[in-house]
């Protein structure tokens, strides 16, 4: 394997990557669930569908949190939970309107 | 499997400092956690036999609790009915109850006599299991937040950091798994031999762990969770309010147990019927909690299902028995619970998870162990930090392990002396853990490692001996020690004996004949116990 540059390393941004990972992680995991909890199989149900998606809300989270760390640097982080956070919340968004 | 240079750099780090952070307090986790397995057998090992309830003919219950509360004030407002091989036994709160852990409540115990009168004795509830299963939660971090417990927020911080070193752990470990799984190298090292075991543990049994790790994050922050989640629901509500009830029944009216267990049998066919748990009878609000157990069944308490009935209507208000053709997610959510109980496979599962729990507390040990190494001086003396990280991880293993073992070896005593009970484990199990983490600091850690080991193992011996004790000493109240799950916490706390013991003489020969510049060596020179005649000198 070739030598990698100083530039292509990771770079660790430690406490940066940890909170993008806590704060942003979870803004996602929500907005994955509320999709799954509003136009997910059986919509709305209260019942043992809450319970599954609370539970679910920390399966998403902890692996976002375990893989901040590949981004290279905390800004490359914090840019694509960005955008993974808008193209969700903006689907749910607009399923919700349409609904 | 190539894995990036710099990945690797970066989940070192992330493992490293993950780790050495949790380990401690996993470990208490994990060793308390192993022995909640069998915590309703620890709970009847520790209760004398003389101060459980007696049962009686099942025909006969009815009667007994018929007038149990006609005469008994505590229990008109609940009861508990136990249902054994050989019939029914009837007890109540004579003092507390009710949900949560407190250690002054008293049980009272109804029997017939001959002339088919009812006695009923006294005696205080025994806590030792439920106190370990708190050890086990809050690894003996007291005090509370809110309504929830300071050592479980903790914990769950710490499962969560416990879900990172798994992940990171299995990252590094990639480019060299294939190669070196099963490999335990001993003659390249102690280092290497315990890097090796730490590898293969926490391969092997890495599935457990991130179960575990998240099952421990959802049981520590359930609530924010859902309050996160209320706001997705927004308007609608997550659960069905409960009805309140309006009208107080009479309690002649109670209908017998018999007609229970028929509808029970109807609502959970494959299932055993434990106990009838009778709360707020005389309220407008009454309520029946029915414990169910089967063994081929995922369970979603950590040894029941539960059913609630309205006691007089028999109407259900609430139960953990499901099945996929009522709602798709009901076992799926109960699935996640009985991973982490380890219910699902009676006994030779809890065998099982025991074994994964200790190999768990082994993982964390090890993991430091390894740390410490890392930072080993190759001459000289060796760093304070070093020092300090040595002495906590023996004062906290060896502590929480020589605490548990003194409470329960405590436990015989604490009957025949007639102090308070579950006050006594709890102080038995804190100073004993305070005074071990003292004498590693002021030991150090490579003495008192050696010495702890020694410690456990006489205690654990000590367990087996005050039961044949027992046996011998009148004024004892009595242990019916032939049932074979009494006899076993005996033969459990020999195996462990041997194992401290094998660990002890390890530990000397390290100590003595191992790495001179190690933590774990005892200078012979400033050792004045020992004359260095005595001492055969490295090669």
């Amino acid at each position: 394997m070739a030598r990698l540059l100083l530039q292509d390393k990771i770079q660790p941004h430690w406490w940066c990557k940890t909170f993008i990972g806590i704060f942003m992680g979870l803004l996602l995991s929500y907005g994955l669930i509320a999709l799954f909890a509003w136009f997910g199989p059986d919509g709305l149900e209260t019942g043992m569908k809450v319970q599954f998606n609370m539970w679910m809300i920390s399966a998403i989270w902890l692996p976002i949190l375990t893989l901040i760390y590949l981004f290279k640097t905390a800004r490359s982080a914090f840019i694509y939970l960005l955008f993974a956070n808008v193209c969700v919340y903006f689907l749910f968004v607009s399923l919700w309107w349409l609904q | 499997m190539k894995i990036r240079s710099d990945v690797l750099r970066t989940y070192q780090s992330v493992h490293t400092w993950t780790g050495i952070t949790t380990s401690l307090l996993l470990f208490i986790a994990f060793f308390a956690g192993a022995l909640t397995m069998f915590k309703p057998q620890i709970e009847q090992w520790a209760t004398p036999t003389s101060l459980t309830a007696t049962p009686v003919s099942e025909q006969k219950i009815d009667r007994l609790i018929g007038q149990a509360i006609r005469e008994q004030d505590k229990a008109r407002e609940g009861f508990n009915v136990d249902f054994v091989e050989d019939g029914a036994a009837l007890s109540w709160f004579a003092h507390g109850g009710g949900r949560g852990l407190r250690l002054d409540d008293r049980l009272a115990f109804a029997r017939l006599d001959k002339n088919e009168q009812m006695i009923v004795q006294q005696a205080p509830s025994n806590e030792l299991g439920n106190l370990i299963d708190q050890l086990h939660r809050t690894a003996g971090i007291m005090g509370k937040v809110g309504h929830e417990d300071l050592g479980v927020l903790i914990l769950g911080v710490a499962a969560a950091l416990y879900f990172l070193a798994l992940i990171s752990g299995v990252i590094i470990l990639l480019p060299t798994i294939v190669k070196h799984l099963f490999a335990l190298r001993q003659h390249k090292g102690a280092n290497r031999f315990w890097l090796d075991s730490h590898n293969l543990v926490g391969v092997v049994s890495l599935p457990f762990h991130l179960l575990i790790a998240w099952t421990a994050v959802v049981f520590a922050f359930h609530d924010p969770m859902y309050g996160g989640l209320s706001l997705v629901y927004g308007d609608k509500p997550l659960f069905e309010p409960r009805d309140r009830g309006s009208i107080t029944y009479d309690l002649e009216q109670l209908p017998s147990m018999a007609e229970y267990q028929r509808q029970l049998q109807a609502l959970a066919p494959d299932y055993r019927i434990d106990k009838f748990e009778f709360t707020q009878l005389n309220t407008p609000n009454p309520s029946l909690a029915a414990y169910l157990s089967a063994d081929d069944r995922m369970q979603r308490g950590g040894y029941h299902d539960i059913i609630y009935l309205h006691p007089f209507t028999l109407e259900v208000g609430y139960s953990t028995v499901t099945s996929s053709e009522q709602d798709v997610f009901a076992p799926v959510v109960n699935s996640f619970f009985s991973l982490h109980f380890g219910n699902y496979a009676a006994n030779y599962g809890r065998w099982m998870y025991f074994i994964m729990g200790l190999l768990g507390a082994f993982l964390f040990y090890s993991g430091n162990l390894l740390w410490l190494e890392k930072r080993r001086e190759k001459h000289g003396e060796q760093r304070k930090a070093t020092k300090v990280m040595a002495a906590l991880t023996v004062g906290v293993c060896a502590g929480s392990m020589l605490g548990i073992a003194v409470a329960m070896l405590a436990s015989k005593w604490l009957y025949l002396l007639n102090v308070q009970l579950n006050q006594g484990y709890l102080w038995s199990y804190y100073t004993v853990f305070a005074l071990t983490i003292g004498y590693s600091f002021y030991r150090g850690a490579a003495h008192s490692a050696i010495h702890l080991l020694y410690a456990l193992t006489a205690v654990c011996l000590a367990i087996p001996a005050t039961t044949l004790l027992a046996l011998i000493i009148p004024s004892m109240p009595s242990w019916s020690s032939a049932e074979t799950s009494n006899l076993m916490v005996e033969v459990m706390a020999i195996v462990f004996a041997f194992a401290f013991l094998c660990a002890a003489n390890k530990a000397k020969a390290r100590a003595y004949f191992g790495d001179r510049n190690s933590i774990w060596a005892i200078n012979m020179a400033s050792d004045k116990a020992l004359e260095p005649a005595t001492i055969p000198q490295q090669s």
